[in-house]
């Protein structure tokens, strides 16, 4: 039985302690008390008591994690390479079979639901995204309604209107005609992202957004996280490699750290430098300031944390 | 009032959209190739052993005795059995001029066979590009040829007395190795790469079979006769072939073109694809079959054409963009030009060239047209590989 499904829950807000073997719904009774009635309704979205791995090697890559995507915000997975916040991302979205562990999409289990109506419901922008040259950006776009069409049906009025909305959204409007291939990279990314945003899922998965993008882009695309968390109840689920960023866009943050989680909570918790130090391997000051937490890392630690992030 | 006029004009404005995808380059692609069909059929019905002026054969093809005759072109199309179920007619049909009989016999159906070997290599080709997201992908990539290859020599050889089948074995083997290779390369699942792998070894193995087996062939005419097969060529094809072919291309022709959003979604790539809902594993082989039956009806009547499915839809790419839609309709057209512009070389390269008579099948021609095109466009594109 899904805590979401008879809960609304709001942020989580535990400690900073690295304790994993917390369930959802010991967190949920901590955190109930806590949801404000104002707080923004979204679809409830979570994984428990996960373990996946990749069928080249053994050891599985997330070892039993749960996870509760905060409905209608944004919750943010940090942690250093190979940590496996990707591979969560991507078993959540039902692209990696679980070997144990369930993830629900508003109460039902992902693995039992058919791939197009998930797919109208969960989107999923993956790192790296490969598209013909030759194809138009509002072509591209055009594919995030693949879910919502039958075999045979042409394009709805409802398909036009929600492919403009997406390319409003992400502001690519003046590259609508322009071929995919004569893009910039963050022209790309923006564009990736109007075709998810095109989906019009409830839930958004989105790995690495800003990784390779120049500062002007990476803004962009945090912008638009930004306006889906302020103006719409979309539930995202956004893998960061900067903590900086993270800290700054989401309303919960989660930390990983070799397949496990360290620690989780709001930004100005999670982010400090006891966590830099054991999740990241780092010496870093930590301030408070408006626009959350400012880190300034100092030098690597090269004891068994620092060793174990070159695994 | 009002209302009606805005929905009016939304109409339009829908019926637009509907068809702007065919646009100027797709367009002049397709009368471009219509027009060498065309010529290139009026060459290949000028001539032949039973001589008669190039105007006369001209005046045979637009015979109205023929063409405005639903018994005598039902009679073509249909068979003559199937055009008396159909027609109800039992008499004997209309006296044709010689010069319209021969032509029409003999010398037409031989450009539309052709015809349809173009348009089938032509639109399998451009499939299984999308389906290995790989430009040197052709039809025969998955293991067709070497399995129709191999069951062609194995009768040829071994079984004589099957001989009269052998179009249908011929196509049997090669979607027989298709299933092989899917079957080699299934490992819960499969990969582009893991399909390409296994098409290379399964063609290993059944082309050393295939020559092997020339070995046992005791009669130079055996021979020839396997090497017109695994070359392909259109040496007296017939009506019966235009009739082979006709019902299993006009399906894949139609489920191609179905299909065309689903190869341009395959271009995103397994993992866009399968985000977006696409059921990959069961996409990729329903769209494989569609390429093997496109390729398989090919290979049934005219044998192992090469290089048709290679460069057509690589031709068409390049004028008309990556568009799938726009790809396979291109494909319908420029596939069947290519091919009957190569046949008439076939036909008539030898007569013309030394004088003497015989014909050469006609994938050593679209060899020799493909080989130098590929060379041209290795030197021409930075990238040659990754659609």
């Amino acid at each position: 039985m899904s805590q979401s499904d008879t809960t609304p829950i709001g942020t989580h807000r535990d400690d900073d302690h690295t304790d994993c073997d917390e369930t959802p719904d010991a967190q949920t009774a901590l955190s109930a008390p806590a949801v404000a009635a104002s707080e923004p309704v979204g679809t409830p979205f979570d994984a428990e008591d996960l373990v996946v791995g990749y069928p080249t090697s053994e050891e599985a890559v997330v070892d039993g994690e749960s996870l509760v995507a905060a409905p209608g915000q944004v919750t943010a997975l940090v942690g250093p390479n190979g940590s496996g916040k990707s591979t969560l991302l991507k078993a959540m979205a039902d692209q990696l079979a679980p070997e144990a562990g369930t993830v629900r999409l508003d109460g039902a289990d992902v693995t039992e639901m058919d791939s197009k109506d998930l797919a109208r419901r969960l989107g999923l922008l993956s790192q790296e995204n490969v598209a013909p040259d030759s194809i138009t950006v509002e072509k591209l776009v055009e594919h995030g309604r693949y879910p919502h069409r039958g075999f045979f049906d042409g394009l709805t009025e409802g398909d036009l209107d929600a492919i403009d909305r997406a390319i409003d959204l992400a502001g690519v409007d003046h590259l609508r005609e322009r071929d995919v291939g004569s893009l910039s990279g963050g022209q790309k990314q923006l564009v990736w992202i109007a075709m998810i945003l095109a989906q019009e899922t409830d839930v958004l998965l989105l790995d690495e957004p800003t990784t390779f993008l120049d500062m002007h882009h990476q803004l962009e695309v945090m912008e638009i996280v930004e306006t889906l968390r302020d103006e719409s109840d979309k539930t995202v689920v956004v893998v960061l490699h900067d903590l900086q960023q993270a800290a700054r866009l989401a309303d919960h943050v989660v930390a990983l750290k070799d397949g496990a989680v360290q620690s989780r909570g709001q930004p100005e918790d999670v982010v400090s430098e006891e966590m830099l130090a054991d999740v990241f391997g780092i010496e870093a000051t930590v301030t408070q300031s408006d626009i959350g937490p400012q880190i300034t890392p100092l030098r690597p630690l090269h004891d068994d944390a620092g060793a174990d992030r070159h695994r | 009032m009002a209302e009606d006029v805005t929905s009016g004009a939304e109409r339009e404005a829908g019926e637009s959209a509907r068809f702007a995808w065919i646009d100027g380059s797709l367009l002049s692609l397709c009368l471009g190739s219509l027009a060498l069909v065309v010529a290139a059929g009026l060459v290949q019905v000028s001539f032949g052993s039973y001589s008669m002026s190039v105007g006369e054969a001209w005046r045979s093809v637009v015979d109205t005795a023929v063409l405005l005759d639903e018994r005598w072109l039902l009679n073509f199309l249909l068979g003559e059995e199937l055009m008396r179920t159909v027609t109800g007619f039992q008499g004997e049909l209309p006296e044709l001029a010689t010069e319209t009989l021969i032509v029409w016999n003999i010398r037409l159906p031989r450009v539309f066979v052709a015809m349809l070997v173009g348009m089938n290599l032509a639109v399998s080709g451009a499939i299984f590009q999308a389906v290995t997201r790989n430009e040197l992908a052709s039809p025969f990539i998955l293991g067709v040829s070497s399995g129709a290859g191999l069951l062609i020599l194995l009768t040829l050889v071994v079984f004589p007395v099957l001989a009269t089948a052998l179009p249908l074995i011929a196509a049997a083997g090669g979607m027989g190795a298709f299933v092989l290779v899917y079957l080699i390369a299934w490992k819960g699942g499969t990969s582009p790469v893991r399909l390409v792998l296994a098409g290379v070894i399964v063609g290993t193995v059944f082309q050393s079979l295939q020559t092997g087996l020339f070995f046992f062939a005791d009669d130079i005419g055996v021979v020839q006769s396997a090497i017109a097969w695994t070359t392909g060529s259109l040496t007296g094809t017939d009506w019966e072939q235009v009739r082979t072919a006709l019902p299993w291309t006009i399906v894949a022709m139609g489920l191609a073109l179905v299909g065309a959003r689903q190869l341009n979604v395959l271009l995103l790539g397994e993992r866009t694809a399968s985000s977006l809902g696409m059921n990959v594993e069961r996409m990729r082989f329903a769209l494989s079959a569609v390429g093997v039956l496109a390729a398989a009806a090919s290979i049934a009547v005219a044998g192992i054409v090469g290089f048709v499915g290679l460069i057509v839809p690589h031709v068409v790419r390049n004028v008309v963009g990556s568009d799938y839609k726009r790809l396979v309709v291109g494909c319908l057209f420029a596939g069947p030009a290519l091919l009957v512009a190569a046949d008439v070389g076939a036909r008539l390269a030898i007569p013309v060239l030394m004088g003497g008579s015989g014909q050469l099948p006609v994938g050593i021609v679209t060899g020799l047209v493909g080989g130098p095109y590929f060379l041209y466009l290795m030197r021409k594109q930075e990238q040659l590989g990754e659609i």
